[in-house]
């Protein structure tokens, strides 16, 4: 095999085995020069393995990496980066306590005029040359920890550049960046794709890897499917080669009867975060809640769900009145809540699946103070069925599962409440499409068997092929409730903006 | 840092207001040329050592003099910080009842630097002070030796409980008991070990030493009562009171009641209450510039069934 | 070396045949049917009955110590007010317990009430403010210690009652009493934390507080039963020390929190909270109780036994995590 010049990086037969099973097998990939290469596949599906190797977290078992011509063998993640191969991870790895310039610098800090001397003033100064370059303002003094999501991904983007890195990763870097970052975003990524640097971007989001990327590698259960101009596919035919069967309609037809009003929110205000909200959800119907990041919906959430208070307004359920003061309280009275943060607030990662499907309805699952162990496998046993979770078994810890099925544990868990209402915040983030088409389905289901249903997300096609009203928020305050017949992207874009 | 300092506040706090309760004791009438006697105890959690304090603080009041006692709590480090402040409070006099010989010598210096005369109280350090009123630990040893081989006609196991290691007192009696051992060729120590002075870890040495020396013992020399008591509890549950000798060492009420019951064969009275009456008469003399004894040793004395009445 | 393991088990009262999930950490296990082998090898004075039934004595108060602590370690907390808690119930015990005064459960009550009071205390406090447990529990250890000074007057409280002094230091059977004590408190705290809702709660709260309260825990109440029940370990370990020392000690238990959260880790409950096990707590304390037992009868002098004591424990630690890893 002799290298091909046209190529910066080239991938041939990478194996990789865990524990007897293959997470990859036989990867190949090509990347020129200056493109961005968008990396598909579900989760599970080799895509974090294959960039861990090329990011040297990783060593293959079998199979050459070719950069530049050149074999790489064993590297380190120090060695790859010198080599020009950076990776920006998706939950960014930086010293929090120290500045801007230090983590763009650390490692390889410039030395003084004496070594072990550290130069701060030439850091300073480097750093904010290169932020500037970026087209980026940052204070290279600030610590990292002080600055948002979108600037952390700038200053590792800065480092990898700064690395004079060729091949950049990018592991799902718009997850946690507002509409306006992610624009900052994809024209720093052009600028980048000007200067040479080739681009391996991993995503989950379609209307992303349609506008960004040049070509498109699949994989499918650590193999490799193949490697398509952009052009050539559309998102359904994608789709379908990344789930390896035919999904039909990624939003399911609402076909609903909208029964008598679950809850009923009048004027609720909470100091500094949302005022004056109001809205109505019915039995069948969904209702969605857009806006940029910190408009205030998920804050309106867990005030609905009793994880904070309102300062004023009112909430009814079922047509009374309710003052909810705990999630207790608002588990009480049917609301289910699945929260955008599901390391945080959605699961206990060192229990079972059962024990965390059970975990908010143990009473119900329970005789006297014991848990009646049969009742709760049998709970189980029906979401695991229901639910399509992918598991060995209802013993398996939630942290070994992947991030779709710890989803679906956590909607497992509300619906074993038996709620009549579920607030689903942001609930398909980061989850592959085969998972997420699953979930639009179930949440359809729900509301179809007369649950009210609330979705907050960022995705416009999601919240537009869901719902039947759509509420946007634009700084906490309520700026349009669209039925779904008004709402279109645009018009959703323009309420969620400043003006 | 937040948690550090919390902690600090915490035990800020805490000693702020032990320090509050026990001063309050010398807040009487302060009037005239009252003598103040500033007093460091090693532990006032110690059954003696409360024993020795009632009895300064019982002569104090006759004799009209002002005693403040703070509690060294057994650190030598916050011995020296007390008697530091009685320098800096100009008392007439401090009375030390040492945590240690080494580390509570600086203590002794910095009062006589500072020009106040300063008596140890029970046990020694290794700086003279301007006054010992105390007993010979070494002594003590001896005697409850001497009344195990008289027991045993010179010929036997024993098996010997420590105490803290280290501690002067723990010295001093192991010292006191293998000088003994020596004139009796026919007594053997088959073990020792610390049981930390307290009674319920004493319970399970005991228990353990049973378990391989069962019916090799012939006596237990236990450095203090209560690791004596904690013997003989594992001793009779064993059934086997009837074949060994415990002696120990303070004479405190529950060994004198197990005197009393037979079931602690002898113990050796160190006598607190002269001991708590000779210091302050000492310190009374040391403030007017009487002469006084440099050194005061109260003997100790056996006790044993015979002779009991005469110590409860 | 199976068998050893199993018998010292049965005399622990962990009895196999009690299904106890999260039995994963085997390590510590082997850990302890190695060492027990060793000692029966070196000395023929270790696998005795006589000389078996004394550990477990022994073990006892340290293991109902570890039994609460376990609880409070699990919800993510700590309780460093053990041996404080211990000396109070042993004092206030032992006031009520002299001979023809009360009844025997009057003692039993009161001492065991003045740990639930405590441990109540710390939960109160913990639940109530911000104030982190170790913070918390550090200061209740100072009070009880000063508590159980001023009711005992600095003395200790004894001429106890034969019926109260039965407790600790009485047989049943051939069988000391506080082995009944231990075994029945083990199998009791093994249900309440595997077979009942509060004992799911617990592990909840511990693996992540935040998912616990999205789904509806109540997170005050169940902390609050936790500390209260640690408290109420704490008072029986109490009401035992006294009984088997016949005496209230206002000094008692100094350290014993050390032994009992060592014991609960060498267990394998970890520190970050969210997993234990009572039988590892149990294992844990034996394996303490052992050590020191072997090295008192193979007069090893007490400097070294403290050296050889840490260096244990720590091995049996590494053991068992090699173990866990694979």
């Amino acid at each position: 095999m002799t290298p091909n010049q046209d190529y910066i990086l080239q991938v041939r037969s990478l194996t990789k085995t865990f524990a007897g099973i293959k997470a990859l097998n036989n990867v190949q990939m090509n990347l020129r020069k200056g493109e961005v290469h968008a990396l598909m596949g579900e989760n599970g599906a080799g895509k974090s393995t294959f960039m861990k190797i090329l990011s040297g977290l990783e060593t293959p078992d079998s199979g050459e990496i070719i950069l530049n011509g050149k074999r790489l063998k064993n590297t380190t993640v120090r060695e790859a980066q010198q080599n020009g191969i950076s990776m920006i991870h998706q939950e960014i790895l930086a010293v929090p306590e120290l500045t801007v310039a230090q983590n763009i610098f650390l490692g390889r800090e410039p030395k003084g005029w004496f070594s072990g001397w550290l130069d701060d003033r030439r850091i300073n100064q480097e750093a904010e040359k290169l932020l500037t370059h970026m087209g980026a303002t940052i204070n290279v003094r600030a610590r990292m920890k002080d600055l948002s999501v979108a600037e952390q991904q700038m200053v590792e983007i800065a480092k990898a550049i700064s690395n004079n890195a060729q091949v950049l990763i990018m592991d799902e870097p718009t997850s946690a960046l507002s509409h306006k970052e992610v624009a900052v975003l994809f024209t720093l990524i052009d600028e980048l794709k000007k200067n040479g640097v080739a681009i391996i971007y991993i995503s989950h989001k379609m209307e992303e890897i349609s506008q960004l990327a040049d070509t498109i590698t699949v994989l499918r259960d650590g193999s490799y499917i193949g490697t398509y101009p952009t052009a050539e596919l559309d998102t359904h035919s994608l789709i379908n080669l990344m789930v390896g069967r035919e999904i039909d309609n990624l939003f399911p037809d609402s076909a609903t009867e909208i029964g008598n009003a679950v809850i009923a929110v009048k004027n609720l205000s909470r100091k500094d975060v949302f005022t004056n909200i109001s809205f109505t959800v019915h039995e069948g119907e969904i209702l969605g809640i857009g806006g940029l990041m910190g408009a205030g919906r998920t804050e309106l959430a867990r005030a609905i769900f009793g994880l904070e208070q309102p300062d004023s307004g009112e909430i009814s359920i079922n047509g009374q009145l309710a003052t909810i003061t705990s999630p207790q309280e608002a588990i009480r009275l049917g609301i289910g809540y699945v929260s955008e943060d599901r390391k945080g607030w959605g699961f206990i990662p060192d229990l079972s699946i059962r024990h965390n499907l059970t975990l908010a309805s143990l009473p119900a699952h329970a005789k006297g103070v014991f848990v009646d162990a049969k009742r709760e496998t049998d709970s189980a046993h029906r979401m695991i069925r229901d639910l399509r979770i992918k598991t060995t078994g209802p013993d398996q810890k939630v942290s070994n599962l992947s991030g779709g099925n710890q989803q679906k544990v956590i909607i497992g868990k509300v619906l074993l409440a038996a709620p009549s209402l579920i607030i689903f915040d942001e609930p398909t983030r980061g989850i592959d499409v085969g998972a997420k088409f699953e979930i639009y389905k179930l949440i359809r289901q729900l509301a179809a068997d007369g649950v009210a249903i609330v979705v907050i997300s960022s995705e416009l096609p999601e919240l537009l092929g869901l719902s039947d009203q759509i509420l946007v928020l634009e700084k906490g305050k309520q700026t349009a409730l669209l039925s779904k017949e008004e709402a279109s992207p645009e018009m959703i874009l323009r309420y969620a903006m400043p003006n | 840092m937040k948690l550090l300092r919390r902690i600090g506040i915490t035990f800020l706090s805490i000693s702020l207001l032990a320090a509050c309760s026990q001063s309050t004791s010398s807040d009487k009438s302060q009037e005239g040329e009252k003598i103040i006697v500033g007093a460091t105890m090693l532990s006032m959690q110690n059954e003696f050592i409360v024993n020795v304090h009632d009895e300064m603080e019982k002569k104090a009041q006759e004799l009209g003099v002002e005693l403040i006692t703070v509690d060294a709590e057994r650190s030598a480090l916050k011995q020296i910080e007390q008697v530091e402040s009685f320098i800096a409070q100009k008392v007439d006099v401090i009375i030390m009842n040492p945590c240690e010989v080494e580390a509570s010598s600086p203590a002794i210096a910095k009062a006589l630097a500072a020009k106040i005369p300063i008596i140890n109280v029970n046990s020694e350090t290794s700086t003279k002070p301007s006054a010992f009123v105390g007993s010979d630990d070494v002594e003590s040893a001896k005697i409850a030796l001497k009344f195990i081989a008289e027991k045993l006609n010179g010929k036997g196991n024993i098996l010997m409980m420590q105490g803290y290691m280290g501690q002067a007192a723990q010295i001093k009696r192991e010292q006191g008991a293998k000088e003994i051992l020596k004139d009796y060729p026919g007594l053997k120590i088959i073990a020792q070990q610390t049981a930390e002075w307290d009674r319920a870890k004493a319970m399970s040495l005991m228990e353990n030493w049973i378990q391989s020396y069962g019916s090799q013992v012939n006596a237990v020399f236990a450095q203090n009562d209560e690791m004596g008591l904690g013997a003989v509890k594992a001793l009779t549950a064993a059934g086997l009171k009837n074949k060994v000798i415990v002696v120990s060492i303070d004479a405190i009420p529950d060994a004198l009641q197990a005197v009393k019951k037979g079931e602690l064969d002898a113990t050796v009275f160190q006598n607190a209450q002269q001991q708590g009456a000779k210091a302050i008469e000492t310190a009374v003399k040391l403030a007017k510039g009487q002469p006084y004894d440099k050194a005061t040793l109260i003997p100790f004395q056996l006790v044993t069934k015979e002779n009991l009445a005469k110590f409860q | 070396m199976k068998n050893t393991t199993n018998t010292y088990f049965d005399l622990a009262g962990g009895s196999p045949n009690l299904r106890i999930s999260g039995f994963g950490r085997f390590g510590i296990f082997v850990a302890f049917g190695l060492i027990c082998l060793a000692l029966s090898l070196i000395t023929p004075n270790f696998l005795t009955w006589s000389n078996l039934t004394i550990v477990v004595t022994q073990v006892s108060i340290n293991a109902l110590l570890a039994f609460g602590v376990t609880f409070v370690i699990i919800t993510g907390g700590i309780d460093l007010s053990l041996g404080s808690m211990v000396a109070v119930a042993g004092v206030v015990a032992a006031s009520f317990a002299h001979p023809d005064t009360y009844p025997v459960v009057v003692p039993i009550f009161m001492g065991l009430l003045a740990g639930v009071v405590m441990g109540a205390f710390n939960g109160f406090v913990i639940t109530r403010s911000n104030v982190p447990p170790f913070i918390v529990t550090l200061g209740t250890m100072t009070i009880g210690r000063g508590l159980a000074l001023i009711l005992s007057k600095g003395r200790p409280i004894s001429n106890l009652s034969d019926s109260f002094n039965f407790i600790g230091g009485g047989q049943l059977l051939g069988i000391p009493m506080p082995i009944f004590i231990l075994i029945i408190l083990f199998v009791i705290c093994a249900v309440l934390l595997n077979k009942t809702v509060l004992g799911r709660y617990m592990y909840a709260i511990g693996g992540n507080e935040q998912a616990a309260r999205a789904s509806g825990i109540p997170l005050k109440k169940i902390k609050m039963v936790v500390y209260t029940l640690c408290g109420g370990l704490a008072g029986i370990a109490g009401i035992l020390l006294t009984s088997r020392i016949t005496t209230g000690q206002p000094n008692a238990g100094a350290g014993f929190e050390l032994d009992a959260i060592a014991a609960a880790i060498i267990g394998g409950t970890s520190t970050s909270g969210g997993t234990g096990t009572m039988a590892g707590a149990l294992i844990g304390a034996l394996l303490i109780g052992v050590i020191s037992n072997g090295l008192d009868l193979l007069n090893v002098t007490s400097y070294y036994q403290q050296v050889v004591m840490g260096v244990i424990i720590i091995g049996a630690v590494v053991l068992d995590s090699l173990n866990h890893k694979k």
